[in-house]
């Protein structure tokens, strides 16, 4: 593909709770510590109208760079079902007819543990043909259905959107100033107060076919229910230089050396 | 209708002390947000209090769904009811009416393997597919009664037209992909616009049969607790629920209705003897929007304090509903993009200038709720022509 037609797609990925599962199944949700491509492709699909059986390949094709603005940390979510006539639930075993039998003894309330990233912002760049990406800014900023962060319930904040820029996905995600909260950018100024400067080095996760040396298996073929199916993509992990928008290095660390003894910063406030 | 349209259910409410949500050591449900420890209440929580509160606030029985594994003898019963068959041929006919659904049969006869959730006047709806000609079918063969019924559009019968609770909370059905339904609601978890702090309610229990020389506590334990104002947010895909109910642009109002007034006045029920938690919100906040559905909760990234000012008397509550209103004109001002319908419910003292300035210039005059909710109709009623 020509370069010229390429351009780079930016969203910005931050609520109370998100949850990029990759192989979870059953009773235990996983999340991982960034989104997935096929949370992203989801959302893209369900923001252009997409239905579960329409053909996604397109999507997929679209290389994903995940830059992490603010990692979050991990919440355990413990979720309890019942039937509500008050019957013991089924077991996975089958009678000789199909049917799924009770268990037994009686087991009455089902457990499921979910785990989110909470309190995290990251910021995806979706690399591709300019005039696809043109059409997905459009379908985020107006989407056929709500859009989620993983689960249904884990609801962006706005807005989601940052549009569409021209460059490489590393320069692109690179160049976007730093995205945490009020609250993260006050604990990195206290942590750093010596070395306090205008920029920042944050992880980032790109999709690089050539020359990743990592393999992640979250590339979805279909998300038709009966025909779910993941392919691979190969991942470079690196480390991009980011400005902070805080102030400038020289006069903020004058100001700050003197500021003295901070009994707040011992408890992360 | 075609057009995009979301209804967004915005909810301050304060919560004294509780645990109505609580996880496996049996403490209410928190999360961190903005660097801070946050009361929450899980999703799954107040869509089921929402749910069973449908039948309170006049939903008629007939319209929402059942569960169950005897549908068979369910639309014998109609058969019985509305044809001049008797029930053994009633039952022979629902037999091969059901057979095309391609549903294992159960172990007793006439129930099917697994339980169905439909709607009761879907069911009807089969029925009156062969109303007019069941004699005539009824004194066919099997292989012919097969045959005759096999392209009658059963399933398409049940997988439209759904009941108001399955259109809004959707549903899984395993194996015919066709009978599966979208949710077109999509509710958030509720969390605290401040900083919370999980606490213990120590307590004693005394033995009232306690003899004179004995002493001490019958039983003693903690019960975990916070207490919350809590900001709440669901927001409802209208072209979805549209099509969900089959395009009855009616039974769509009316679900709408029954969500939001559900969704605002249901509470989840844990701990609710211990505590007696059940309060209503200080503020609702219904906006509709043809673009996208906006969570506020921004609003709270920095959590609220009462702080020592002059306004550390009015309390969390009124900060909230300041910062709510805020982000919430803020948002409307920075993407240009206003919403179709703002309406407001409030119980908070308006009479405090920047509260009420605030509140009324993102929101509209606050009004009833019963208004609030005649108004949503009004306005959505005149857009679906």
């Amino acid at each position: 593909m020509a370069s010229s037609e390429e351009a780079v797609l930016l969203l910005r990925l931050a609520g109370p709770i998100q949850s990029w599962g990759d192989r979870s199944s059953f009773n235990r949700r996983d999340t991982r510590p960034e989104p997935t491509k096929s949370g992203v492709i989801g959302l893209l699909a369900a923001a252009s109208g997409r239905a579960r059986e329409d053909s996604i390949t397109d999507l997929a094709e679209l290389r994903l760079g995940i830059r992490v603005d603010q990692p979050g940390t991990l919440l355990r979510d413990y979720h309890t079902a019942s039937d509500y006539r008050g019957r013991p639930l089924p077991q996975a075993g089958v009678s000789k007819k199909g049917v799924q039998k009770p268990t037994s003894p009686p087991k009455d309330t089902y457990v499921t543990t979910r785990f989110y990233l909470q309190d995290a912002v990251f910021l995806a760049g979706v690399a591709g043909p300019r005039p696809l990406l043109e059409t997905l800014d459009h379908a985020v900023r107006h989407p056929s259905f709500p859009l989620a962060l993983g689960r249904r319930s884990c609801v962006p904040t706005q807005p989601i959107s940052r549009g569409l820029r021209d460059g490489s996905l590393g320069d692109v995600l690179a160049a976007e100033p730093w995205l945490a909260s009020e609250h993260a950018r006050a604990v990195h100024e206290r942590e750093h107060r010596t070395t306090l400067g205008s920029w920042i080095s944050l992880s980032a996760t790109l999709e690089d076919p050539e020359h990743g040396d990592d393999i992640l298996n979250d590339v979805p073929r279909s998300f038709d229910p009966h025909h779910r199916a993941f392919a691979s993509r190969r991942i470079r992990h690196t480390w991009l230089k980011v400005p902070t928008g805080l102030a400038d290095a020289g006069n903020a660390a004058d100001t700050t050396a003197d500021a003295g003894h901070d009994p707040f910063a011992l408890l992360g406030w | 209708m075609t057009q995009r349209r979301f209804i967004d259910v915005h909810i301050l409410q304060t919560v004294p002390p509780a645990n109505m949500n609580r996880d496996d050591q049996g403490n209410p449900k928190e999360a961190v947000f903005g660097g801070v420890r946050r009361s929450r209440v899980s999703s799954q929580a107040w869509k089921r209090a929402t749910r069973l509160a449908f039948v309170d606030h006049g939903m008629d029985k007939q319209d929402l769904g059942t569960r169950t594994k005897r549908i068979a003898s369910k639309l014998t019963a109609l058969l019985v009811d509305r044809t001049p068959l008797e029930e053994e041929q009633a039952a022979r006919l629902a037999g091969a009416l059901l057979d095309v659904l391609e549903i294992s049969a159960g172990k007793k006869a006439g129930d099917t393997a697994y339980l169905l959730f439909y709607g009761n006047r879907q069911l009807e709806q089969v029925a009156d597919l062969v109303m007019e000609r069941a004699e005539e079918l009824a004194a066919l063969g099997d292989k012919e009664l097969a045959a005759a019924v096999k392209d009658l559009p059963v399933k398409e019968t049940l997988g439209t037209g759904h009941p108001v609770d399955v259109a809004l909370f959707g549903r899984m059905v395993a194996d015919i992909p066709t009978l599966k339904v979208d949710a077109a609601t999509q509710v958030a978890h509720a969390i605290s616009t401040h900083a919370t702090e999980l606490e213990f309610d120590y307590y004693t229990a005394v033995d009232d049969e306690l003899e004179e020389e004995e002493t001490g506590a019958g039983m003693i334990g903690t019960i975990g607790f916070n207490s919350a104002t809590l900001y709440r947010f669901a927001t409802i895909n209208m072209r979805q629920l549209q099509e969900n109910l089959g395009d009855d642009a009616e039974t769509a109002l009316k679900a709408v209705e029954l969500f939001v007034s559900s969704f605002t006045r249901s509470m989840p029920k844990g701990y609710s003897n211990a505590f007696a938690h059940r309060t209503l919100p200080h503020l609702v906040a219904v906006v509709v929007r043809d673009d996208q559905p906006v969570n506020l909760v921004s609003a709270f990234e920095r959590p609220v304090s009462t702080g020592n000012g002059a306004r550390a008397h009015d309390g969390i509550a009124a900060a909230s509903a300041r910062r709510l209103a805020r982000e919430h004109t803020t948002a409307v001002t920075t993407w240009g993009d206003t919403p179709a319908f703002t309406g407001l419910c409030c119980t908070l003292n308006t009479e405090d200038e920047s509260t009420g300035s605030a509140l009324t210039e993102a929101f509209g005059q606050p009004r009833s709720f019963p208004a609030l909710l005649a108004d949503l109709r009004a306005h959505l009623a005149e857009g679906s022509h």
